[in-house]
């Protein structure tokens, strides 16, 4: 058990150091540390067994582990207003990664529109709050179901087309959607909506600093930790819809849609389940997005960013739960340390991919077989 | 047929046509509870597509199907298939990246009593009853093979042919039917496999004798070891009806697997 958070206190210790280095000789040193630690693991298979199996013989410990370490993750970045923020959309890439695998992962439903989704969510709140003055936790709670609402209407029909018809007509569903943010008059063109109200729960306002333990972090911390409990919820709800009935028919409908029919499993309602779920999820994402911005604007929701959420699913792990989150906190990070490559960074996002589907088809943390518990 | 109660499934004029093609003409076939009957035919001649047409598949042109004093016509597959109708397919349709429990599991999934929130928040439900379920597709397995069910939890495709075959069988049984279609389970086995399948579907009989099989296959020795009474295809057409050893000397069915006389001269 000791080993078990030992290591887990070894990888947060390192990745801290990665994000807070600021010398180029230190970033090297917790970078060269952070891949001879994976360099060990990889070629060290008794390590790896070991390890293996410390986590998997104390599965409560390890989670209560990795729970501290992220509620702790603000402690040790308070300096940094940025790197908070970035950990946070990582997370809230946690919660959208979670709804794009259960569709493309678990139910082979290919969404090649998630930015769009999550805009949805995004502008449902903006609009909600600024137009219709509702408050922002009921706006947050309401846009969610506006965009598995859109996303049912808009692909009942096509949904029981098989892979790539859905692909496509979902890619033409972002550039429509990005158009008509453009174009409308109501949702402010390409300016987008600006000053939407911050949360307010309990008279705690999130642009407020909070304090923990005596030590002032910085106001996106508020978002952190609320980013945090919505992608915990949602990797836990996720996890426990994966190892049940839905998952099983979910994953045969993917594998062999004619043997999944003839054992009673109806493909309109399995897709549409999956569908839903995974834009609830999505919509969530961009809702939680836009209230932490306090801004929302076409940009924000284009093309790039569905790739980005696929990358999250393919690099972490096709259907595999664990994999998502390891995708999204990997995947948002550190193309940041790459700043210094300006654009070109976004190549980098298409290289690992590549490479990925070449030598790793199954993803970072490969899905396991599905065990009930 | 003998006088017989009112049978399980009937089709009565049953015809399927793909454009101008008709698929099957006019098909009357009927099953009593707990008969096994074989259905023989050159390829082509519409066994697999009779098949398809039972399961909703296919939408019949014309004609219908009365299962369990039902009318099934034009219901979807997923709807047939919860009325009790399970079949296996002549390739295999296992989904081979799954596990050998997962691929037994689904086919209870209509049977299946817990929804979403007992999957999620009141998971003890959920537990209980895929506990039980675990147990009755190791239970399944352990029909067939000693140490099947021992390797639940490995993916399907880790299988021999013969066992893949087997899970497929325990799929179609795990739903609890009370018709099962299977689609010329010998395709591709040699003789000592096939000889192992004629075994299992003995001990298949055996454990659910109130169960109806309707059996397409090539193989005659297997039609003969296991159909009390076959019905021969040919064109899409039912063009015999009786005991294996009255088909086999049927004129017609004589012809359409070895040619008419004119035709061999």
């Amino acid at each position: 058990m000791i080993a078990v958070w030992l290591s887990e206190l070894v990888v947060f210790a390192l990745v801290v150091a990665g994000i807070l280095a600021e010398r180029p000789a230190a970033l090297a040193a917790t970078g060269g540390a952070l891949v001879a630690a994976a360099a060990l693991l990889r070629f060290a298979p008794p390590l790896r067994t070991a390890l293996a199996a410390g986590f998997a013989r104390h599965r409560a410990a390890a989670l209560a582990g990795g729970a501290v370490l992220a509620l702790a993750l603000p402690l040790a970045l308070r300096a940094s207003p940025y790197w908070t923020f970035v950990a946070t959309l990582a997370l809230l890439y946690v919660t959208i990664g979670q709804g794009l695998n259960l569709q493309i992962g678990t139910a082979g439903v290919i969404n090649l529109a998630g930015a769009a989704f999550a805009g949805l969510g995004g502008y449902s709140v903006g609009l909600l709050t600024l137009s219709a003055g509702w408050p922002a936790w009921l706006a947050l709670l309401m846009a969610p179901w506006i965009a598995v609402t859109v996303g049912a209407v808009l692909f009942v029909p096509i949904l029981k087309t098989r892979g790539h018809y859905l692909a496509l007509v979902t890619i033409a569903f972002g550039f429509i959607f990005n158009i008509l943010m453009n174009n409308l008059e109501f949702t402010g063109g390409p300016q987008g909506l600006k000053n939407i109200p911050t949360l307010r729960l309990f008279g705690w306002a999130f642009t407020s600093k909070p304090a923990l333990a005596g030590v002032e972090l910085p106001a996106h911390a508020n978002f952190y930790y609320a980013a945090l409990l919505v992608a915990g919820l949602t990797t836990w709800a996720l996890r426990r819809l994966h190892d049940s009935w839905l998952g099983l028919a979910l994953n045969t409908l993917r594998d062999d849609e004619i043997a999944a029919r003839c054992c009673g499993v109806s493909l309109t309602r399995g897709k549409l389940l999956a569908f839903s779920i995974g834009n609830l999820c999505i919509g969530l994402g961009g809702a939680l997005y836009a209230v932490m911005v306090g801004f929302v604007s076409p940009p924000d929701f284009d093309f790039g960013y569905s790739l980005v959420m696929l990358s999250v699913v393919i690099i972490g792990g096709v259907d595999s739960i664990p994999g998502v989150v390891l995708g999204a906190c990997l995947l948002l990070p550190l193309p940041e340390r790459f700043r210094f490559l300006h654009e070109y960074r976004l190549l980098l996002y298409g290289a690992v991919i590549v490479v990925m589907l070449l030598y790793r088809p199954r993803g970072l943390w490969p899905a396991a077989v599905r065990r009930y518990r | 047929m003998s006088a017989m109660t009112a049978p399980i499934l009937e089709t009565r004029r049953l015809t399927v046509r793909f454009g101008g093609l008709v698929a099957l003409d006019g098909v009357d076939v009927a099953v009593g509870p707990g008969e096994t009957l074989g259905v023989i035919g050159p390829n082509g001649s519409g066994k697999t597509t009779f098949f398809n047409a039972l399961t909703g598949l296919y939408t019949p042109a014309a004609g219908e199907i009365v299962f369990g004093g039902r009318r099934v016509t034009g219901l979807e597959a997923h709807a047939i298939a919860r009325l009790g109708i399970a079949r296996t397919f002549q390739a295999s349709r296992l989904c081979l990246a799954l596990s050998v429990f997962d691929n037994i599991l689904i086919g209870m999934h209509a049977r299946r009593t817990t929804g979403l929130a007992d999957s999620v928040v009141r998971r003890w439900r959920f537990r209980r009853e895929m506990g039980a379920a675990l147990e009755r597709a190791a239970h399944l397995l352990a029909l067939f093979s000693r140490e099947l069910p021992g390797r639940g939890f490995e993916p399907v495709g880790q299988l021999p042919q013969i066992d893949r075959r087997r899970v497929e069988i325990c799929r179609a049984l795990a739903a609890g039917p009370t018709l099962l279609l299977l689609d010329e389970p010998s395709a591709g086995m040699n003789p000592e496999e096939t000889a192992e399948l004629m075994r299992d579907l003995q001990i298949v009989r055996a454990e659910m004798p109130g169960l109806s099989v309707i059996i397409i296959e090539h193989d005659m020795f297997v039609i003969e070891g296991v159909s009390g009474r076959v019905v021969a295809f040919n064109y899409g057409r039912k063009i015999a009806e009786g005991s294996f050893a009255a088909v086999a000397a049927h004129e017609e069915v004589r012809q359409a697997y070895l040619g008419t006389e004119r035709a061999r001269a």
